[in-house]
C-alpha cells in the first residue's frame, strides 16, 4: 500500500484558517496530512470548505491564519504558479478544462510553466489514455463528462506532479465512466503520485484511499483509516445514507 | 445589378477592413472582459502615428502601417495599465464608462497636437482598375491586402505561439489560467497592445482612403462595435463574420437610404442581435 513512515509529511496542512474576503472564515480551523504515496479521501457535506481547502493548498486562496507545508518548506500564500512548479498540481472541481482549445492545446497549457519536453509528455498521456488522443484536435467542449475529467487529470500530470489535488473528480459522471475514473485515479497513484481527492461519492473514494478526512463547517470532524470510516456507523448515516 | 454587384465588392472590401479593429475590440473583451471604447481614439491615434511616419518620415503608406500599429498599441498598454487596470475590480460597466472619458481625453490631446484640419496621406496618384462592370481602386486594394496579413498575422499567433495559446486560455477560463501558472497582467498588457495595434492599423487603413481627423475613429466606433457584437463579443472569428456583415449591409443601405443614416445600419443591427441572438452569430467562440 506505499504507506512510508517518514515522520516528515510530504504535505501537511495546519490550522488553517480562510475565507473569501477578509473577515469570512469558512475555514474555521483545518488540519490534513498527506505522506508520499499514499491517497486521502476528503468527504463531508455540501458547503463544508472542501473546494475552498485545496484553493487554499494550490494557492489560488491566501490563508489568513496557519500554514501549508511541502516536504517541510511553507508554499501557502505563494502564486499559483510557483505551488504548481514546486510539484502540486490543483484539478478544480468545474471548469477545469478552457473549452474552445483542443485536447492537444489544453495540455500544452497543463505544462505551461514548464514546456520543456511537452511533446513527448503529450505522447506518453496519449499513449495511456487512447480517448484522449482520438480527440486531439477537438475542442475541449465536445468531449463526453468522463473524458472531460481524464483531460483535466492529464493535464495536472503535465507537471510530473509529486501532489494531485482532485475536487470532485467523479461528480456528475454516469456509474461505468466514475468506476473507470477511480480506477485511473488509483493508476496514477502506483505510478508514485501522492493524492487528496474530495469526494461525493464516499464510499468508492473511501475504497481508493489509504487513509480519510471528514470535514464539517471548515473543521476536521473525524479522520483515520479509510477502512475504519467507511464501516463506522455514524460516518455511513451522515454521509452514505446507509 | 452592376450597382449592386459593385455595392457588394466596396462593402466586402470595406468588411475587410472593419474587421481588424473589430478584432481588436472582441480580443480586448475575450481577456479583460469589458467593452474598450477607447479603441476609437487609439484607432486616430493610429492614423496620425502613421501620418507623421508617412508624411514627415516618408515612409511608404504600407511600411507606415506598422508605425500605426505599434503607437496606438503603445498607447493602449499605457492607458490601460495607468487609467483602465485600476479600474476593473470595481466591474465591466464602470470600466466602460472610463474608456468613454479616455475616449474623449485621448481625442483632445490629439486634437491639441494636429488641430481639427482634416489631413491626407502622401499617396501616388493612381488609376482605378476597371474588372468587368465592377471598379477598384488601388489603394482600396493595398488596404485589403494589408487589412488580410493582419489577420493572418493574428490568427497566426493565436493558433501557434506559447504566448497566443496562453492569452486564448485566459479568454476561455481565467480562473484556470491561474492555476496553470498564466500570468494574467503580462496577458492583459499583451491584449491591449495587439488589440489597440489592431485599431491603430483599421484607423489608418480607413484614413488612406479618405483623410484623417480626430474623430476619424470615433465615425467607425458604432460599426466596430456593432461587428463585434453581431458576430458574438469575445469571438474573433465572429468580428471577422460580423465586420463583413456590417461592412456588405452598410453599402447596401445606399440603396435605399441617403449616405447620412448609414449609420443606423450599426445601431439597428446591434438592436436584432440582441434582442434575437444574443450571444451573436458565433456566440462566445473565442478563438
Ligand atoms: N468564490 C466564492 N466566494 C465567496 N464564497 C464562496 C466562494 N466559493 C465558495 N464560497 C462559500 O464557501 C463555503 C464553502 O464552500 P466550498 O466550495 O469550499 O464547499 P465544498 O465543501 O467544496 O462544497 P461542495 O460539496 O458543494 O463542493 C460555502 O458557504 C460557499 O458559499
Ligand atoms: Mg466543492
Amino acid at each position: 500500500m506505499g504507506v512510508v513512515t517518514d515522520p516528515r509529511p510530504l504535505l501537511s496542512v495546519d490550522g488553517l484558517v480562510a475565507g473569501y474576503t477578509a473577515t469570512d472564515e469558512i475555514l474555521k480551523s483545518v488540519e490534513l496530512s498527506l505522506q508520499a504515496g499514499e491517497i486521502v479521501s476528503i468527504i463531508g457535506p455540501n458547503g463544508a470548505g472542501k473546494s475552498t481547502l485545496l484553493k487554499v493548498i494550490a494557492g489560488i486562496l491566501a490563508p489568513s491564519r496557519g500554514s501549508v507545508h511541502l516536504r517541510g518548506v511553507p508554499i501557502h500564500g505563494r502564486r499559483p504558479r510557483e505551488i504548481s512548479a514546486l510539484g502540486v498540481a490543483f484539478v478544480p472541481q468545474e471548469q477545469n478544462v478552457f473549452p474552445t482549445m483542443t485536447v492537444r492545446e489544453n495540455l500544452e497549457m497543463g505544462g505551461y510553466v514548464d514546456p520543456h519536453g511537452s511533446r513527448a509528455k503529450i505522447d506518453a498521456i496519449f499513449t495511456r489514455f487512447p480517448p484522449l488522443a482520438e480527440k486531439r484536435r477537438h475542442a475541449a467542449r465536445t468531449l463526453s463528462g468522463g473524458q472531460r475529467q481524464i483531460l483535466a487529470m492529464a493535464m495536472a500530470l503535465m507537471v510530473e506532479p509529486a501532489v494531485l489535488l482532485l475536487d470532485e473528480p467523479s461528480a456528475g459522471l454516469a456509474p461505468a465512466a466514475a468506476e473507470k475514473l477511480f480506477e485511473t485515479i488509483r493508476a496514477i497513484n502506483q505510478d508514485g503520485v501522492s493524492i487528496a481527492v474530495v469526494e461525493q461519492n464516499a464510499l468508492e473514494a473511501l475504497a481508493i484511499a489509504q487513509r480519510g478526512y471528514i470535514m464539517v463547517d471548515g473543521r476536521n470532524s473525524r479522520s483515520g483509516p479509510a477502512a475504519e470510516l467507511a464501516r463506522d456507523p455514524d460516518v455511513r448515516r451522515i454521509f452514505l445514507g446507509g | 445589378m452592376a450597382e449592386l454587384l459593385q455595392l457588394l465588392v466596396n462593402g466586402l472590401m470595406a468588411g475587410t477592413v472593419l474587421a481588424v479593429p473589430a478584432i481588436g475590440f472582441t480580443a480586448i473583451y475575450a481577456v479583460l472582459r469589458f467593452p474598450n471604447f477607447a479603441l476609437a481614439s487609439h484607432a486616430t491615434i493610429g492614423a496620425f502615428g502613421g501620418y507623421v511616419a508617412n508624411t514627415a518620415g516618408g515612409l511608404p503608406a504600407w511600411a507606415a502601417v506598422a508605425v500605426a500599429f505599434a503607437v496606438a498599441g503603445l498607447v493602449g498598454v499605457l492607458s490601460d495599465t495607468f487609467v483602465l487596470r485600476p479600474l476593473r475590480p470595481a466591474g465591466a460597466i464602470t470600466t466602460a464608462i472610463a474608456a468613454v472619458a479616455l475616449n474623449i481625453a485621448l481625442e483632445n490631446v490629439v486634437r491639441f497636437v494636429f488641430g481639427n484640419d482634416h489631413r491626407g496621406y502622401d499617396l501616388p496618384l493612381q488609376r482605378d482598375w476597371q474588372v468587368a462592370a465592377i471598379r477598384i481602386g488601388p489603394q482600396q486594394f493595398q488596404n485589403l491586402v494589408i487589412a488580410l496579413i493582419a489577420m493572418a498575422a493574428i490568427f497566426l499567433f493565436l493558433a501557434l505561439t506559447r504566448t497566443g495559446k496562453a492569452m486564448r486560455a485566459v479568454a476561455d477560463n481565467p480562473t484556470l489560467a491561474n492555476v496553470k501558472g498564466v500570468d494574467a497582467d503580462r496577458v492583459g498588457r499583451l491584449v491591449s497592445f495587439v488589440g489597440m495595434g489592431l485599431a491603430g492599423v483599421g484607423g489608418m487603413l480607413l484614413g488612406l482612403d479618405t483623410s484623417i481627423d480626430p474623430l476619424t475613429g470615433f465615425r467607425v466606433i458604432l460599426s466596430v462595435f456593432a461587428a463585434a457584437v453581431v458576430g458574438g463579443l469575445g469571438s474573433i472569428p465572429g468580428a471577422v463574420v460580423g465586420a463583413l456583415t456590417i461592412g456588405v449591409a452598410e453599402e447596401l443601405s445606399l440603396v435605399a437610404l441617403a449616405p447620412a443614416y448609414r449609420s443606423a445600419v450599426g445601431f439597428v443591427a446591434i438592436l436584432l442581435v440582441l434582442t434575437l441572438r444574443p450571444r451573436g452569430i458565433l456566440g462566445e467562440r473565442a478563438y
